[in-house]
């Protein structure tokens, strides 16, 4: 039973401070309910099954009843002082000079910043290093989503006109999976976002690499691949720093060889997956607002993959 | 002659209303508890800001809504328990109407007693706007 | 000396066999249902409520295809049986089919059908309203379904959040879902009307308030909830659909709007729905329980206490809907605190049904097995919401399919299973015949079984990361199998309902009639005869305990032997009984109306209006609303207020009732004070609205704006108020028998309404206020708008009364109309002194 709660999106397998007392709540929790469901359901088929005859009407009255009024509230009043006492600490901003992460959620990906530094911006995937908190500031640009990472800990929705706020503290390392969790449309189903928590020192050379403009393309192939990225226009969307893409309205691709997947989570990242998502976007995610690239000729998309693969 | 009991209990001095006095009770306290800490918390510019006033205030709201709800209650007891001889509260009497619409009000005003403070309880646990 | 000294008993003589046959030719004719197509003209509770429940229930079957169309999706990761766009229509059907198409009528169907049998009385108080009802229910829910085969169908959601459903989703799916669902709260309101005058004032005499059937206490209370949790979502269906169409940005925030108006409405909304949906099972488990323990309830005051204490706090909970939207902690802790309060009231009454089983001795049976199954699921969902309502764990489970299992096990264990017990418990009293034993015994076992094989796996596949709404889901995220396993049992649930189904239309011409009260109940409704006859009860009997088939001897063949009241129909009309409030003393003779097309002719016009306005089409909208007008102007005309032939009748008994009431004993007066106070609500849920703004906003109203100017509104509100002093004066001058002075009153306001809607819609005109630009002009307009169209029904309520008096059919002491239009206005002129107070004086103040 255990080995069915684990997993990279499992609330059950927590990997963070919020998650890991919110699961404790839910162990307890349930286990007071089976207790309290076998008590109340074995009356119930006492009185109708096994003991088919009339009991004294008062002392009913007095012990049912009583019981169905002074338990409940006694139990409910130890729920409510448990809840209650850990509110305080999941809603709480994190301290002071924490690491803040800016993200942005969009139909159907996500935007990410990290604004000590300036020139990180990112999609789809967020790094954070292990045991510290990380506040996570939260907006939309379009519709209401929600930023949901189950193994950390608690979702916040991403509302329009509003800035939210997460606080999560990983306990552990380990790669991890995000996803929206409000209804936003067509490919809702198709929103997700990796989480890699890190050590400090390894999260703060790769934050350092992500400052750095777009590595230059090595082989003929890549080389011919930046080519075909600049020429059909993909820079009017993506921005690749070094480079004189610059589009704002895409996910930036200045280091997405690197990333896990695709598509916010979508495609596991590979140049098959570059391929299949440039030429068919529509089919890979429903109504998503880049078109789909199925008149580049064959060998033009190998190119172009291996240079964005090469993008690390 | 002595008087009937409906003389006694007239249908005219009995209220259905009088159930719903202790719920509304604890439906005005939640409002302006909610009404104080929400419009506290969006006036007041920054999220880690006290909570003091808006804590003080629902405490106030809290001793005054259980007051009223006791009071409700007891007026409730005292229906219930009236000429405590006769037998069984459901008699098709003026009597039993009267002693059950004092017991419903006795046992809504403990729920509402109860659900009250349930809701003043939080102001024991969240200190600021956040 | 018996305690009913205050009342006369039964009749110690039967009237004779002849006279008996007699009065049962005249009652039978009074009563009688219209024949061959005019059949479709019957207002009488019996057959509009079959029409409702059967209607409902085919809702029901078409919303449960939706749900096994989509576990056939969700049964593998990657499935392509469903494109996106398709689930997104088919989920957000299901969920609005279920909860507005099937739960909230059900309730209604079934009360109209059962409630005045459980009261003996003949019918309810406005037959004509239900039946306006049942035709509204019946074209918006076809508009709303059939929209998902032309692939049109609403596909933001059941709940319709914005700005998804405002900006982003431009068909026409979200606005089918607006309007129509609208028409369907009007219908439900409606009934609400009608549920609360039924209970509260046509009882059978002798029924004391204490002594009333469970299921009416909670009607009661579910009837009350609705005029109070309806309007706010019906202010929000206006915000929204104002925006859709005409670009006035309430929830725009680049134009000062803000989503989380929408989400506060809907659910204030939201909340009270599930109870509303929840509580009227709970009352059908309250009637069936004790029949099976042969006792009668154990706790009667304190299933009372559950029934009122939780429509109360159900008003508290909302925003536990909303505790992952960034709402200060105090907030969710208010809202987190007052959800675990509720499931105090909500065990106290399942508990009350323990006593009682446990205090009789419990036959088995198709109807307590249900109820048994409905209370262990029910408790489970119950369990999982108190798990919900701590925060902090609602922070991971929201919008999983953790509260999916959740919301059904409550659904389906709180209501469905007791409707289906209900079902198997009720079926011979509207039909004679009873359902198959067997049949029902199979259906439970699939049902039971096929419920938590689907809905137990999704507590684990929401927490271990499912999110809700989704098409498909990803393969190895680690809950492939739990879906799977889902999806087959969906089939058993669908297999068990579909054996219900069977039982239920089966043929059963070869089968006997059941024996009269078959399950030897002691509750009034099963004095009825099976097959049932149209008169809904022989003689209005006096009631002496809850339980009269068990307590009061001879009780049957006294009310068959019109030993009670109105065991006639000397006139040949409707009649039944008016009680007082608390002690069901004797009040009124009320005459109720017959057969009519009226009543279809009104719904259908009125849903035209709404119809074609979806399309934008205004004309034809504007012209049906004018065809609805008359329609139903012409229904209150010839259905309302007749001036009777005599002052008073004879009852029985000894007893003579006026027959014409006018004034706050009337029941057409508490129709009107009802209806008003569901107005208000929504009224005070767009004055919520306007405030709201206010503290989303440092500066409201914003700098560049001037509100809508003091002159003008002020000018606007003295005149209205004018009018309303004068329409007071109108009342009292016809009610002194002074023709003259009442037609100048009722003229003078009629004029003092138009200069006074005039002068408010000039203010924010003159003011250049434009609706488009930002949420300040926007809601000023919208308190306006709502006000003005106020003022306009109230000049239509003027002419009316004129016209009444004219055509002979008010007068000085028959003014029942001028009585209520008085009482609607009282509410207007509040309804004015508080927008004008509002959009002039809070600028002033803020």
């Amino acid at each position: 039973m255990l080995g069915g709660c684990a997993g990279e999106q499992s609330a059950l397998d927590p990997a963070g401070r919020g998650a890991e007392q919110i699961a404790a709540l839910f162990w307890w929790m349930l286990g007071g309910a089976v207790v309290i469901w076998c008590i109340v359901v074995g009356l119930a088929i006492y009185a109708i099954r096994i003991a088919p005859g009339p009991h004294d009407d008062r002392q009913m009255r007095l012990w049912v009843i009583g019981g169905g009024a002074v338990i409940p509230t006694l139990v409910l009043t130890v729920l409510l002082i448990y809840g209650l006492s850990m509110l305080p600490g999941l809603v709480r901003a994190a301290p002071e000079g924490s690491l803040q992460v800016d993200v942005v959620g969009l139909q159907w990906w996500w935007q990410v910043r990290y604004p000590a530094s300036e020139s990180v911006k990112l999609a789809n995937e967020i790094r954070i290093p292990v045991g510290e908190p990380v506040q996570f500031n939260l907006t939309s640009a379009d519709v209401i989503h929600s930023f949901w990472i189950p193994a950390l800990g608690g979702k916040v929705d991403m509302v329009p006109g509003r800035e939210t706020r997460l606080t999560l503290e990983p306990t552990r390392t380990g790669r991890f999976r995000g996803v929206c969790a409000e209804y936003c449309g067509a490919s809702h189903a198709l929103m997700a976002f990796d989480v890699v928590v890190m050590e400090r020192a390894a999260f703060d050379e790769w934050l350092a690499a992500q400052q750095e403009p777009a590595k230059e393309p090595q082989g003929p192939l890549e080389v011919r691949g930046r080519e075909v990225f600049l020429r059909r226009g993909c820079g009017a969307c993506h921005a690749v720093r070094g480079t004189r893409a610059d589009g704002v309205i895409g996910p930036d691709l200045t280091h997405v060889g690197g990333r896990a997947s695709l598509g916010a989570g979508t495609l596991e990242n590979s140049p098959d997956a570059f391929r299949k998502w440039i030429a068919h976007t529509s089919r890979t995610k429903p109504a998503v607002r880049m078109p789909d690239f199925d008149m580049i000729p064959e060998a033009d998309m190998r190119a172009l993959a291996a240079y964005l693969e090469s993008l690390q | 002659m002595s008087p009937t009991s409906e003389q006694r209990l007239p249908e005219r001095e009995e209220s259905l209303w009088m159930l719903t006095v202790s719920p509304t009770i604890w439906a005005g306290h939640f409002l302006a508890s909610y009404v104080t800490a929400a419009v506290w918390c969006a006036k007041v510019q920054d999220s880690s800001s006290s909570l003091w006033p808006a804590r003080i205030a629902i405490a106030i709201y809290t001793v005054t809504a259980l007051i009223g709800i006791v009071v409700t209650g007891w007026i409730g007891l005292q229906r219930a328990r009236v000429e405590p001889d006769a037998v069984q509260d459901f008699q098709d009497t003026p009597l039993g109407r009267h002693r059950f619409l004092g017991f419903a009000t006795l046992l809504l005003s403990v729920l509402s007693g109860v659900a009250t403070l349930f809701v003043a309880a939080v102001i024991l646990f969240m200190e600021t706007c956040e | 000396m018996s305690a009913r000294d205050d009342n006369p008993t039964r009749d110690d003589a039967a009237p004779s066999p002849e006279r008996q046959r007699e009065q049962e030719e005249r009652l039978l004719a009074a009563w009688k249902t219209p024949t061959g197509w005019r059949y479709w003209s019957a207002v009488n509770n019996s057959e509009v409520g079959m029409w409702y429940t059967a209607a409902s229930c085919l809702f029901f079957l078409f919303g449960g295809i939706l749900a096994l169309l989509m576990r056939v999706q969700l049964a593998v990761p990657g499935n392509d049986f469903l494109t996106a766009d398709r689930y997104n229509q088919i989920f957000t059907m299901h969920g609005s089919v279920m909860m507005f198409l099937f739960a909230v009528p059900i309730f209604e169907a079934f009360s109209i059908m059962v409630l005045p049998e459980m009261l003996g009385a003949r019918d309810l108080p406005f037959p004509r309203l239900s039946a306006y009802g049942f035709y509204s229910f019946v074209i918006g829910g076809i508009f709303v379904c059939g929209s998902v085969f032309f692939d049109a169908a609403p596909k933001g959601g059941w709940f319709m959040y914005p700005p998804l459903t405002t900006s982003y989703q431009p068909g026409i799916g979200a606005d089918i879902w607006l309007l129509g669902l609208s028409f369907i709260e009007v219908a439900s309101i409606a009934a609400a009307v009608e549920l609360i005058v039924g209970v509260l004032k046509c009882r059978p005499p002798g029924m004391r308030i204490h002594l009333i059937p469970l299921y009416s206490w909670y009607i009661l209370v579910v009837a009350g909830m609705i005029l109070f949790a309806f309007p706010p979502l019906i202010a929000g269906d206006i915000l929204l659909e104002m925006e859709r169409a005409f670009d006035w940005p309430f929830f725009d925030p680049s134009r000062g709007g803000d989503p989380v108006l929408w989400q506060h409405l809907f659910w204030i909304f939201g909340h009270p729905e599930v109870y509303i949906v929840f509580l009227p099972s709970v009352a059908l488990m309250a009637m069936i329980v004790p029949t099976f323990a042969r006792t009668p309830i154990v706790g009667y005051s304190w299933v009372v206490l559950a029934a009122v204490g939780t429509g109360f706090l159900s008003f508290g909970l909302w925003v536990h809907h909303m505790f992952t939207v960034g709402l200060p902690g105090v907030t969710i802790g208010l809202f987190s605190a007052a959800s675990q309060a509720v499931a105090i009231p909500t065990g106290v009454q399942l508990f009350c049904f323990l006593a009682t089983l446990l205090a009789g001795r419990v036959i088995n049976s198709v109807p307590i097995m249900f109820t048994f199954a409905g209370l262990a699921t029910f408790i489970i969902g119950g369990l999982t919401g108190v798990m919900v309502a701590v925060a902090p764990f609602d922070f991971q489970a929201h919008d999983t399919y953790f509260v999916v299992g959740h919301l059904h096990y409550v659904l389906v264990g709180g209501t469905i299973f007791p409707i289906v017990a209900g079902a198997y418990y009720y079926f011979p009293l509207i039909t004679g015949k009873k359902l198959s034993d067997r049949l029902g015994r199979i259906a439970f076992w699939l049902l039971l079984i096929g419920f938590n094989i689907t809905f137990l796996p999704m507590h684990w596949t929401g927490l271990t990361g499912m999110p809700r709404r989704v098409f498909t889901y990803p393969a190895n995220a680690g809950y492939d199998l739990l879906n799977m396993v889902s999806t087959v049992g969906a089939f058993l649930l669908a297999a068990g309902f579909v054996v219900v189904v069977w039982d239920i239309v089966r043929p059963k011409g070869n089968q006997p009639y059941s024996e009269r009260n078959p399950w030897n109940a002691g509750t009034l409704e099963w004095l009825a005869e099976m097959p049932d006859r149209p008169w809904g009860i022989r003689s209005i009997p006096i009631i002496e305990s809850r339980y009269p088939l068990w307590d009061q001897s001879d009780f049957a063949r006294d009310v068959d032997e019109g030993r009670f009241y109105l065991p006639d129909a000397e006139e040949g009309l409707r009649e039944t009984l008016v009680t007082s409030v608390i002690d069901a003393r004797p009040m009124q003779c009320l005459r109720v109306p017959g057969p009519t097309f009226l009543t279809f002719w009104s719904a259908a016009f009125t849903g035209g209006m709404f119809i074609f306005a979806t399309y934008h089409w205004w004309w034809p909208a504007i012209l049906s609303g004018l065809a609805a007008l008359a329609t139903i102007l012409r229904w209150l005309w010839t259905g309302t207020a007749w001036i009777p032939e005599k002052d008073e009748k004879d009852v029985g008994l000894g007893v003579t009732l006026p027959i014409y009431v006018s004034g706050p004993q009337a029941v057409g007066w508490w129709a009107m004070f009802i209806t008003m106070l569901a107005d208000m609500t929504a009224f005070i849920a767009l004055v919520f609205g306007y405030f709201f703004y206010w503290t989303i906003h440092e500066d409201f109203p914003p700098e560049p704006y001037p509100g809508p100017g003091a002159l003008w509104p002020s000018c606007g509100a003295v005149l209205l108020m004018s009018a309303w002093g004068l329409t007071v004066f109108a009342k009292r001058w016809n009610r002194d028998a002074r023709a003259g002075a009442f037609y100048a009153a009722a003229t003078s306001a009629v004029v003092a309404c138009l200069a006074g809607g005039a002068a408010l819609v000039q203010g924010p005109l003159a003011a250049g206020l434009d609706p488009t630009t930002h949420v300040y002009p926007a809601i000023v307009w919208v308190l306006i708008g709502w006000t003005a169209l106020h003022v306009a029904l109230g000049i239509l309520m003027l002419l009316y009364c004129m016209a009444r008096r004219f055509a002979g059919k008010m007068t000085a002491r028959h003014d029942a109309d001028i009585t209520n239009v008085t009482l609607y206005w009282h509410f207007l002129a509040l309804t004015v002194v508080i927008t004008v107070g509002v959009i002039v004086g809070f600028p002033l103040v803020a």
